[in-house]
């Protein structure tokens, strides 16, 4: 199947879009701080690039980013580059399989998206910070559970998830605005059931 | 043009080491302490990459970076301290908590951990130049596409906030909110990325021209703009490293 969301051959439009997209996420996390919102807003540009052309791109994206990360700010960023692959395939399919049509629907992407990230997230937090995530609100229900004898992984999974649910939807949201903004003639570079007009 | 990295040039031995021996540092210095018993291990390697990073001149630059983690660090060493589910033996007590012998042996652990991996990192990421680094995984097999790819975030990044910055002024003097209620600042938000967004997408698609037009995806051979490094520290340094992950290895079964 030449048109098919899992091709690997990248064209130069889709290469060109993943630095694009790993910009859009920094410059999520940095409006996100300005405001002082209670989110990352660290995966806009990831979630972005796989509605407009598919997971591959989604997936690559996510590494990528991370790995900026990871070379630029903060080391540790470097092995959740996982979960941001995660995120861009999750979406990438529900995309490219038209779920992304209304804010219903980008909500209930966000929701899946916030579910993956927690699979794949817990089990790192574990290994490597004894199941936290850092984040203040998260953490202080982990303390709770784990005073109360939950066993280790669902505090860690409860902690990872009532902070990725919703900032995953706002996430999904806000890229689904600004997809439903994008003029068509820039739409239609990425995408990958465009047929070729014979004359 | 500028562009973000945490590069410090300071020309010492450490920068002339080459970034596969560096690579090869980093798997050293996660896996050894993993594979061996015990904090010493992981203190010994600690110190050496503490060493390395003073040869290099490049330690007052890690601060920050261990900076970054150290909060999540201590609020680890706190709830692991209190109420980490071996806990035992009571070592002392503070106002009304209690911090346990396990819990804090065991938030140690995560701590050695996580300084042993950022120092090893640091090591990297301080003393060699983005593009080196890049060009030496392209090298060593990465596609030159990708290769790209990585530098071309680099540069893309500071244009971005340089644009960020200039829709926040934009935005603000036609009189639009940044601060008051959570809902308010919410609501900025989306008039704030749109436009940063928006001008970063169309110009992809000129990129994307620019680049096609200078045979981007031509399927020739590419070749390399400087002669690769020689020498023969970088031909000793991963030998020895590798040798020392086997020993480690070795080490560990036999036991």
């Amino acid at each position: 199947m030449k048109n098919s969301m899992w091709n690997l051959k990248l064209s130069t439009s889709a290469l060109v879009l993943i630095p694009a997209a790993v910009g859009i996420n920094y410059i999520g996390k940095l409006f996100a701080g300005l405001l002082k919102l209670p989110l990352w807003l660290d995966s806009i540009g990831t979630v972005l690039s796989a509605m407009l052309a598919g997971p591959v791109v989604g997936a690559i994206c996510g590494a990528i980013n991370n790995i900026i990360y990871g070379l630029t700010m903060d080391p540790i960023s470097f092995i959740y580059a996982l979960t941001s692959i995660g995120i861009g395939l999750a979406v990438g399919v529900l995309a490219q399989k038209g779920r992304v049509n209304s804010i219903g629907g980008a909500v209930v992407v966000g929701l899946v998206a916030a579910v993956v990230s927690t699979l794949i997230s817990t089990p790192i937090n574990i290994g490597f910070w004894g199941g936290q995530t850092g984040n203040v609100w998260g953490d202080l229900v982990y303390a709770g559970m784990v005073a109360h004898h939950f066993p280790v992984w669902i505090a860690s999974l409860t902690d990872e998830f009532i902070v990725d649910v919703p900032d995953k939807i706002a996430t999904v949201i806000v890229a689904y605005g600004i997809y439903k903004g994008l003029p068509q003639k820039l739409t239609i570079l990425f995408r990958h059931d465009s047929v070729t007009e014979q004359l | 043009m500028k562009a973000l990295s945490l590069y410090q040039d300071r020309g010492t031995v450490v920068h002339r080491v080459d970034s596969r021996s560096k690579l090869l540092y980093i798997l050293s210095a996660i896996l050894i302490p993993a594979v061996l018993p015990g904090f010493m291990p992981g203190l010994a390697m600690l110190a050496l990459s503490i060493l390395i990073l003073a040869t290099g001149k490049v330690f007052g630059k890690v601060l920050p970076l261990v900076g970054f983690s150290l909060l999540i660090l201590a609020s680890i060493v706190l709830i692991q301290g209190l109420f980490y589910s071996g806990n035992k033996q009571l070592l002392f007590s503070l106002w009304r908590f209690g911090f346990y012998r396990e819990g804090l042996l065991f938030s140690g652990g995560i701590c050695l951990r996580v300084m042993n991996i950022l120092c090893a990192v640091s090591i990297l990421v301080l003393t060699t130049r983005p593009s080196d680094l890049i060009e030496s995984l392209v090298r060593l097999g990465l596609s030159p596409h990708l290769g790209y790819v990585l530098s071309s975030v680099l540069q893309i990044i500071p244009q971005m906030t340089a644009t960020m910055e200039t829709i926040t002024d934009a935005q603000r003097s036609r009189g639009m909110e940044t601060e008051g209620t959570l809902l308010v600042r919410m609501k900025a938000f989306l008039p704030l990325i749109g436009p940063v967004v928006m001008n970063s997408l169309v110009s992809t698609r000129e990129r994307s021209l620019a680049l096609e037009v200078r045979a981007f995806s031509a399927r020739s051979k590419k070749t390399f703009l400087n002669p690769p490094q020689g020498g023969t520290a970088n031909t000793v340094i991963p030998l020895v490293l590798l040798l020392a992950m086997a020993a480690a290895i070795v080490w560990r079964v036999m036991q």
